[in-house]
């Protein structure tokens, strides 16, 4: 094979590994920037999630279950910190995705439950309110009748009285 | 002393209106609230191998695998976003500041997070070696760790302790709690840890 050829395809070959090498770390950054996004948009959805957990557990919600799947986001969320520190961005970036999807799926359902406490908790007010009015009104009634009764009785009883001379 | 009607009608009165506030009890408890009584605070504990506070890892070798259990209890009157940042040092490194309510400025090395609701409890294993050590003369230093099978960098050193006969390393765990206002973790003010003496 004649010098120039072998000078030209060792070019080609030394061309080859370096555009290798940055495609590689242009890629290696992009992971990097894509994992940074994922693990702040997990961490966002981790707290936007127990905002709305808070308020459906305010509203008489029952939202343990929903704290075990969240602190399972929450894990997932310092999984993918952790190991992006470690310079793991692949294992960053699936942590963090599995973050986002438990936190944005708790989201959800706290919704659902704040929802639901809410109306239960109205239907209970109307109630109390209800059964309140109508004791109270039971009450008032019964004591004004009994007290008509009791001063009738009272007085009828008194002029019976013979009066006591002494 | 004879009883009037204006004694009876008193008595009357008041009985009615007892009555009348007790058919109303369920309306007035939508309004009126009785404070919560207590204080609000958060339990944190770390136990033995067994899950009892006894028989901690103290002499520890390099290459031993070593078993603790952090955990937390929520007394804080609802559901708490909770971190727990475990770190490393010497004797002379700092600990957290209970009177600053600071934490220690040394670096976290692992992290857990949880959620808990009002009168729950959380707890986690903690499962610890030491990877890469050294002794030289009269001091230790501590390269590697792993941590619940993450391996971090410690890059410590001891001397060596002639009263107690080692060299001293603590393990300990600092209790965060999420801040919804300042939208960040905050030192809680809670921390415990281990003493380890690094004999091999």
């Amino acid at each position: 094979m004649p010098t120039r050829t072998l000078r030209v395809l060792a070019a080609i070959l030394l061309l080859s590994v370096l555009s290798m090498i940055l495609v590689c770390s242009a890629s290696a950054a992009s992971r990097q920037e894509v994992a940074t996004s994922l693990i702040a948009e997990a961490e966002h959805a981790i707290v936007r999630a127990y905002e709305v957990v808070l308020g459906a557990e305010r509203a008489g919600a029952n939202v343990s279950g929903l704290l075990i799947d969240l602190t399972d986001a929450a894990g997932l969320a310092a999984d993918a910190r952790m190991v992006f520190e470690a310079g793991d961005f692949e294992e960053a970036i699936r942590c963090a995705e599995l973050s986002l999807e438990v936190g944005d799926w708790v989201e959800e359902v706290a919704a659902e439950l704040e929802l639901e406490a809410v109306q239960a908790h109205a239907e209970r007010v109307w109630w109390f309110v209800g059964v309140s009015v109508l004791g109270g009104a039971v009450v008032l009634c019964g004591a004004l009748v009994g007290y008509r009764y009791f001063k009738r009785f009272y007085y009828r009883r008194l002029l019976k009285l013979r009066p006591r001379v002494g | 002393m004879s009883v009037t009607f204006k004694d009876y009608r008193l008595v009357f009165q008041v009985a009615s209106l007892g009555f009348f506030l007790l058919a109303a009890a369920p309306g007035l408890s939508l309004v009126v609230s009785v404070p919560r009584g207590g204080e609000q605070f958060t339990e944190l504990w770390l136990l033995g191998p067994d899950r009892m506070a006894e028989g901690y890892p103290f002499n520890v070798q390099m290459g031993e695998n070593y078993l603790v259990y952090v955990g937390l209890g929520n007394h804080m009157g609802g559901a708490r976003y909770y971190a727990v940042y475990v770190k490393w040092r010497n004797q002379t490194e700092p600990l957290p500041n209970a009177t600053t309510s600071m934490p220690s400025t040394l670096p976290m090395l692992y992290e857990f997070r949880a959620l808990v609701s009002e009168g729950e409890t959380w707890e986690r294993p903690v499962t610890f070696s030491v990877l890469e050590a050294s002794h030289y003369e009269n001091s230790s230093r501590v390269d590697r760790l792993v941590i619940n099978n993450r391996t971090v960098s410690v890059a410590s050193s001891a001397t060596w302790d002639s009263e107690n006969r080692g060299y001293y390393y603590q393990l300990f765990f600092e209790l965060y709690l999420y801040d919804l206002a300042e939208a960040q973790f905050r030192f809680h003010d809670r921390f415990v840890g281990i003493w380890l003496n690094m004999t091999g």
